[in-house]
């Protein structure tokens, strides 16, 4: 097993120095910054509020000066007169630096370094990594590797067997193994540019999109429900599938950045380009009753300012949230300022229509016209004439038409959200909601003796599932719970003598127990209210009617929105009736509202057709045929995708700089503002956009080499800087940094094209190396750190279970659409909340790539857990790779690899050719490569056996299975047996073996 | 050196290979595996801080947070206040999940009494927990940060509210390494619903993979995939184990990556867990007075029968185990819900405690329960919810209790107000219940690190006191 960090590397990389480096002065950057950095920064470092004794280590100019005590720390060239040396020698435990009670000790390496380093003259050096990468003289990967492998009196390995190299290379680029065809092709092709062409055929690959995508999206803490306790499903697929599409088009990375950071702030921004920006909306979503969403929002924040240092940066950004960084120089407020940046944005979910949706609409109403013209041949008999009933409706209806007077607030006042007044007089909200919304309208200018006031709840287009609330978690989306709802005339409580509404439901517990009504709203207790439930996307409305008349000069309403999750009106219109016969509630448009308003006469025959229309379609007479029609004209349910969405101007969100990082305890509101350390933010709007750009700017020190380190990581197991996520001054100084700049100014200056860097790497001899490991290698340098071979390393939980199915003759190369749900044992996803259950895909799904797994975070995939995949809760830049016996176990048993070996068997046996020809193609499938001549004995005589024990007489008996739930499929199926096929059953053994090599999983 | 990292080198690993050479041929098979192993097997012993009291730990999680009022903490000034509301100078600024700060107040809903020698008061719907009471340590100020089941539930076993950190078993496997190799060291049962806080609860964090917690199912096997597949029998799986070593061994001497010895061994401890778990799962061999005492049922899962197999687990060698009970969160008709789980729970919590005593293992065991936090004085009633009679989340006071492992028995510690809603004596907070779990395995949480993304992390973040107050 190996480790996510790597705390002796620059040790390491410290010796390898020490050995060709003959002066004493020891290099700042790579060994005595690590030891300040570690063992003093935390006291002596850029955080001015935990500094000790007012003296600073990080700054030279501070550290040579007198500190607070009268000693100065640093007198270069004089040890003894250095406090700093004098206390890390010191042996009294009030003097002695580090503290004792910090529980942190220099080793007498470290203390050595530190005294050559001030006894030469305490040379400082800017952070490699804040200065602006350069090329040298050298101009080629191998290059700088043998330059430094000659140093340490090593050679390069030669190049690696053919089959190696196309299984190398095939899984590094795709993601997937080679076909045995492929090896075979490779192997015999002699043509000086063989490697050249098969390189070019896997990046132009569709799969190549795929695999890349992956090691993104681990950064990108993608998954496809919300995490925390309820973990329900979120529709975000579509930015997995962008990324996809965006790496197999070779999207220049500043682009691929640009766009997912603030796609949608693009002029013109394209619905791609919208979708993009899903790279932020993959934090969690905190679902659980009762909480505080905008703490929880909070947090989503302060992951998006860690992923964002960590993915872009390579810098530990959220070290700062609580206080200024302790090593590196990022203060608190500057946390705070890269945060604002990325506050100012609503997050929404964007509606994806089908490409020819338009002509889906067009053929759903030319169907509704065709059922309404039959409506009328469907009126009952029994019930007399339709126009009859028509008539006596219009009537009805006409009589109980009162003209309403919409009113327009004269002022409006919210806890939180922003209220707009729209041109039909309906107020449109916005903005973050609280658990307890209060809205305060006045009106003036009233009409005298209100008879009733009339609250419309609509619709709209930019609320969640079209309105009319805002809810957007916990509850169903568009929800709203109105508690109250309270009026006053000229400062008097307005009492009502009855209330009505169009349509009232509840989402929370049987419906006969926990009504919710209008009336319900005005009964002073909070708690109850008035809900529609269950039909978002549609107008509903209430009446309330004064016990007297109102005649005043001012009115005040109040409502209170609510429950234990925010759901506040999202649209909504106040209007008023003078009408002596009051009014109540009624499902009618407006337009046919009005329509009724107009003496029968008058009525022109299409406004007559409509009415009628109207009246077919809401009588109950027709019910039943009428609600084909009704489905018809909803609109059609689409995907969505979750994006961002800049902030209006009059509405921006206040960032606040918060004390120890706690929500709760906001301090001061700050403005955004780039990194000091690193290259200014060019003049012009400080926004989300500005920032992407300033991200990936040319003259941004940091991006482009984090970008190929994590692509050499890939590659080679290692990063030139082990700690890809951190270039700060705790982070590990590069192996090779000549190499490391090179690559990030070739990198800026191919149009940050990765298929580009890809290629310039794999084809590098150093990555067509052989991976033999030699005596005189472990003894110079047993971490491989100067690459004298090609590292072994076990392949990715993915591409174990991808290649497997491959060589197995059953992955699916199906590309994108909805995660799916291949077979996993009952009760791994139980585990979670509400003990959900997995039903597993059938068909093609079951074995499609890895990389469309519906991915759960709080119960996630068995299978990629146990192979160090992430779970998709936080951004990771390195996954571990462990070695464990429930590794074994899943080889041997999960269902995947039964039935791969299932596959292989059954087409094994039914291969022509005697058991070498059929063991050496099986070897092919599973390892690529040609089995070695002391490789087939122990296979022979293992199928032989098998052959023996499985077709005599005392065949073995089946073996239960004792794996409950739901059954394995049995490796060895009864019917096989019943038809005494021995050969498929020692096929199928002998492939079950092969998958469990070592080499089966691992890259060589 | 001064930081705590017992990660296994990778100097040892060179070691083995230098010593080794490459030349398998010279090597006893057994003997080579053995060494490999020692040289990267994360999981090897280590020595802690300090002498440990404690060898594991047995931590039974009632998810959900049971009622510290109606069950440990007796208020009767409760009952007196009933249906007034609390005043505002006591709510402060708390913010709550369903109810209004200004809910009137609900009495305890439960008789309480006193019993053993330390006179511990408890409610009468734990008979059970009343006969050891002498033999634990009952903590009634424990308090948290958080007052949402995930966060919450998170924070207690990670120290931070947001998934991603280590949790305790995965610190305590980091620092101490495993006395088996034929069971996973760190082992979670879960007997209820499925839990809020989900794989984060037992995920290694930043740490190495390999310190996860492995689950145990309560049906089929109870680790993932330890069964054959059907068709396979004993002689199948030995001759292909034996072929997959022999053909690995064959590649080991072709590219001598030491990592290849790892698997090697690997699917030696895979064919063991085979046989290991089906017999840790099989209480044939357990007396019935041993399944009365715990109330067990050998075939059905259930708490008691998790907690019978966490004390099986321990006498094996692993060393930590949780076993969460979810479905404490008594929203609405809390005499109801406290009556249900307790009949769940009480009998086996307490036969844990009397059955390790019995067997000498109390003494070396740490066995905590307790929820994620207490709930509130003030009633939960909410009509649009159908809610009545029940009590929301209360994150300023609750209780848990400890027992054996470097714990004094027979005691109580800490102290709320005469509402329960504030701790008015010897405050103890999550941080400080983990620096205590940690010192009893032998650590000094401050210097128990591990080094990630730029800083040393520890499970206490920079907080933390251990309970003195509390240790033998």
């Amino acid at each position: 097993m190996s480790n996510r960090t790597c705390a002796f590397s620059w040790l390491i990389a410290a010796s390898i120095a020490a050995a060709s480096a003959a002066a004493d002065a020891p290099d700042f950057n790579r060994e005595v910054r690590p030891i300040l950095s570690r063992y003093c920064f935390k006291c002596h470092g850029p955080d001015d509020k935990s500094r000790k004794g007012k003296l600073r280590l990080d700054v030279r100019e501070s550290a040579t000066k007198e500190a607070k005590s009268g000693a100065i720390a640093i007198v270069p060239g004089k040890t003894d007169e250095s406090e700093l040396c004098v206390r890390i020698f010191s042996t009294d435990k009030d003097d002695a630096m580090p503290p004792p009670e910090t529980k942190q000790e220099l080793t007498a390496e470290q203390k050595d370094i530190l005294k050559r380093w001030i006894a030469t003259g305490a040379d400082y050096q800017p952070h490699w990594a804040f200065a602006a990468p350069r090329k040298g003289a050298l101009d080629s990967v191998d290059a700088f590797i043998d330059a430094r492998l000659a140093k340490a009196g090593l050679q390069r390995s030669p190049e690696a067997d053919r089959a190696t190299l196309i299984r190398r290379v095939s899984y590094d680029l795709i993601g997937l193994p080679p076909t045995p065809e492929e090896v075979v092709a490779f192997e015999t092709d002699h043509a000086p540019d063989a490697y050249k062409r098969l390189v070019d055929r896997l990046i132009a690959s569709p799969q190549y999109g795929e695999r890349w995508a992956r090691k993104w999206l681990d950064l990108a803490r993608y998954a496809d429900t919300n995490g925390y306790e309820k973990d329900r499903e979120r529709p975000i697929w579509p930015y997995r599938d962008w990324v996809v599409r965006a790496l197999n088009a070779d999207m220049p990375f500043d682009q691929f950045t640009i766009e997912q950071i603030a796609g949608d702030m693009l002029p013109n921004a394209t619905l791609d380009q919208k979708i993009a920006t899903g790279f932020h909306r993959n934090t969690m979503l905190n679902e659980e009753g009762g909480i505080d969403p905008l703490e929880f929002r909070f947090h989503a924040m302060t992951d998006r300012v860690a992923t964002t240092g960590a993915t872009w940066l390579g810098l530990t950004t959220g070290c700062a949230q609580c206080h200024t960084h302790k090593y590196d120089p990022i203060t608190h407020r500057e946390y705070y300022g890269m945060m604002a940046f990325l506050d100012n944005a609503d997050e929404l979910d964007l509606d994806l229509p089908p490409a020819d949706a338009a002509q889906q609409q067009r053929d759903r109403e030319a169907r509704a016209q065709k059922l309404i013209a039959e409506l009328p041949a469907k009126w009952p008999v029994e019930k007399g004439s339709v126009d009859e009933a028509f008539h006596a409706w219009m009537e009805k209806e006409s009589a109980r038409t009162v003209a309403w007077t919409a009113l327009k607030p004269a002022a409006m006042k919210t806890n939180l959200p922003l209220l707009t007044i729209q041109p039909d007089l309906s107020i449109l909200g916005s903005g973050d909601i609280t658990k307890s919304d209060t809205y305060e309208l006045k009106f003036a200018s009233l009409p005298a003796k209100i008879t009733a006031i009339r609250l419309e709840a609509l619709p709209d287009d930019s609320l969640p599932a079209h309105g009319p609330g805002l809810c957007y978690y916990e509850g169903p989306k568009g929800d709203f719970f109105m508690g109250e709802f309270q009026v006053s005339a000229d400062g008097q409580a307005v009492k009502f003598a009855s209330t009505t509404e169009s349509y009232a439901n509840n989402n929370f517990g049987k419906k006969k127990d926990t009504p919710v009504s209008a009336e319900a709203a005005t009964d002073g207790d909070p708690q109850t209210g008035w809900s529609c439930a269950d039909r978002p996307g549609e107008a509903h409305e209430a009446v309330f009617i004064p016990q007297q008349p109102i005649s005043a000069a001012q009115l005040d309403v109040k409502m209170i929105f609510g429950r234990h999750y925010a759901c506040p009106l999202g649209r909504f219109r106040i209007s008023v009736t003078t009408d002596p016969r009051g009014a109540e509630a009624r499902e009618m448009t407006d337009a046919i509202e009005a329509l009724l308003a107009v003496p029968e006469a008058q009525l022109t025959d299409a406004q007559r057709g409509k009415m009628r229309e109207h009246f077919l379609l809401t009588a109950p007479e027709l019910d039943a045929a009428a609600k084909e029609i009704r489905a018809l004209r909803q609109p059609s349910k689409v995907q969505t995708t979750l994006v961002m969405r800049e902030r209006p101007s009059e509405n921006p969100r206040a960032t606040f700089l918060r004390n120890r990082g706690e929500y709760l305890q906001p301090i001061d509101r700050i403005d955004p503002a780039a990194l000091s350390i690193l290259n200014p933010l060019p003049d012009g709007p400080r926004n989300r956009l500005a920032f992407a750009r300033w991200l990936v700017a040319q003259e941004n020190p940091l991006a482009a080499r984090v970008i190929v380190n994590r692509a050499w990581a890939a590659f080679f197991g290692k990063g030139i800087v082990r700690t890809t996520e951190d270039f700060g001054y705790q982070g590990a100084s590069p192996t090779h940094p000549e190499l490391l700049d090179w690559l990030a100014v070739e990198f800026m200056e191919k149009g940050w094209s990765q298929k580009k860097l890809h290629r310039l790497i794999v084809t590098s001899a150093t990555y067509r190396q052989a991976s033999k490991v030699t005596p005189a290698m472990l003894a110079k340098d047993a971490e491989n750190s100067l690459l004298a071979r090609f590292p072994r390393a076990r392949l990715e939980a993915e591409m174990i279970r991808d290649g497997t199915l491959r060589a197995a003759g059953l992955l699916s190369l199906k590309m994108g659409g909805a995660p799916v749900r291949p077979s996993q044992p009952d009760g791994v996803s139980e585990v979670a909340y509400g003990s959900p259950k997995w039903n597993a895909s059938g068909g093609e799904d079951r074995y499609r790539r890895s990389l469309y797994t519906f991915v759960k975070r709080t119960a996630p995939f068995a299978l990629y857990n146990t192979f160090d995949a992430p779970t998709g809760e936080s951004c990771i830049p390195r996954r571990d790779v462990s070695n464990t016996p429930l590794q074994a176990l899943s080889l041997l048993n999960d269902v995947v690899f039964v039935e791969a070996a299932q596959a292989l068997g059954k087409a094994l046996a039914a291969a022509p050719g005697d058991d070498d020809a059929k063991l050496k193609a099986a070897f092919r499938n599973v390892l690529g490569r040609a089995a070695r001549a002391d490789e087939l004995p122990p296979l022979r005589e293992f199928v032989k056996a098998q052959r023996a024990r499985f077709g005599g007489s005392g065949a073995p008996p089946l073996g239960e299975n004792k794996s409950g739930g739901a059954p394995l499929p049995p490796l060895l199926d009864p019917k096989v047996f019943a038809g005494g096929d021995a050969e498929t059953a020692a096929w199928t053994a002998l492939a079950r073996a092969l998958f469990n090599l070592d080499e089966a999983i691992t890259k060589s | 050196m001064s930081p705590f990292i017992p990660q296994p080198t990778p100097i040892a690993r060179r070691h083995f290979l230098h010593d080794c050479g490459i030349g398998l041929g010279k090597i006893a098979f057994a003997g080579l595996l053995t060494d490999a192993f020692a040289a990267s097997n994360p999981f090897a012993v280590k020595q802690p801080h300090f002498t440990p009291k404690a060898k594991r730990v047995i931590h039974m999680f009632m998810a959900g947070a049971p009622s510290h009022l109606d069950l440990f903490d007796y208020k009767p000034a409760l009952a007196k206040l009933e249906g007034k509301p609390l005043p505002p100078s006591v709510i402060g600024g708390q913010r709550y999940a369903f109810i209004r700060p200004d809910a009137a107040v609900m009495g305890p809903q439960f008789k309480f009494a006193k019993h053993g020698q330390c006179g511990a008061e408890i409610a009468e719907v734990l008979p059970h927990l009343a006969e050891v009471v002498d033999d634990i340590c009952f903590v009634r100020s424990v308090k948290t940060d958080q007052f949402n089941h995930a966060p919450a539930q998170i924070f207690f076993n990670t120290g931070f509210s947001q998934p991603g950190r280590p949790s305790l078993g995965s610190w305590a496997l980091y620092g101490l390494g495993a006395e088996t190799q034929d069971l996973p060291a760190f082992v979670v049962m879960s007997t209820g619903n499925g839990l809020s806080g989900g794989a984060a609860l037992w995920s290694s964090g930043f740490l190495p993979t390999v310190f996860t917690g492995t689950l145990f199912r309560g049906k089929g096997d109870p680790i993932l995939n330890v069964s054959s597949p059907a068709g396979v029998d004993a002689k199948l799986q030995r001759d292909t184990l034996d072929l997959v070593s022999t053909l690995n061994r064959q590649q080991l001497a072709a590219v001598g990556d030491p990592e290849i010895s790892t698997r090697l061994a690997n699917y030696e401890m895979a064919y063991r867990l085979q046989t290991s778990a089906p017999d840790l799962m099989d209480l044939k061999s357990e007396s019935q007075a041993t399944l009365d005492l715990y109330g067990c049922k050998p075939d059905e899962p259930s708490f008691a029968r998790a907690c019978l197999l966490a004390r099986r687990m321990i006498e094996r060698g692993v060393r930590f185990v949780n076993i969460y009970n979810e479905g404490w969160d008594a929203h609405t008709a809390l005499v109801g819900n406290h009556t249900t789980n307790c009949k769940k729970t009480d009998q086996a919590s307490a036969a844990l405690v009397l059955d390790l005593k019995q067997r000498g293992l109390l003494d070396d065991t740490l066995v905590i329960w307790g929820g994620e936090f207490g709930r509130t004085p003030m009633v939960e009633t909410n009509p649009a919810l159908g809610r009545s009679m029940g009590r929301d989340h209360h994150p300023q006071a609750f209780t848990m209790w400890m027992a054996g492992g470097g714990i004094k028995g027979g005691l109580t510690c800490g102290a709320t107000d005469e509402m329960g809603f504030h701790i008015v004596e010897n405050p103890v907070h999550v941080h400080d219940v983990q620096a205590t779990i940690l010192h009893c395995l032998g650590f000094d949480h401050e210097r128990l690190t591990y080094h990630y993304a730029g800083r040393d992390f520890r499970l206490t973040d920079v907080h933390g006191h251990v309970v003195k107050d509390i240790l033998v």
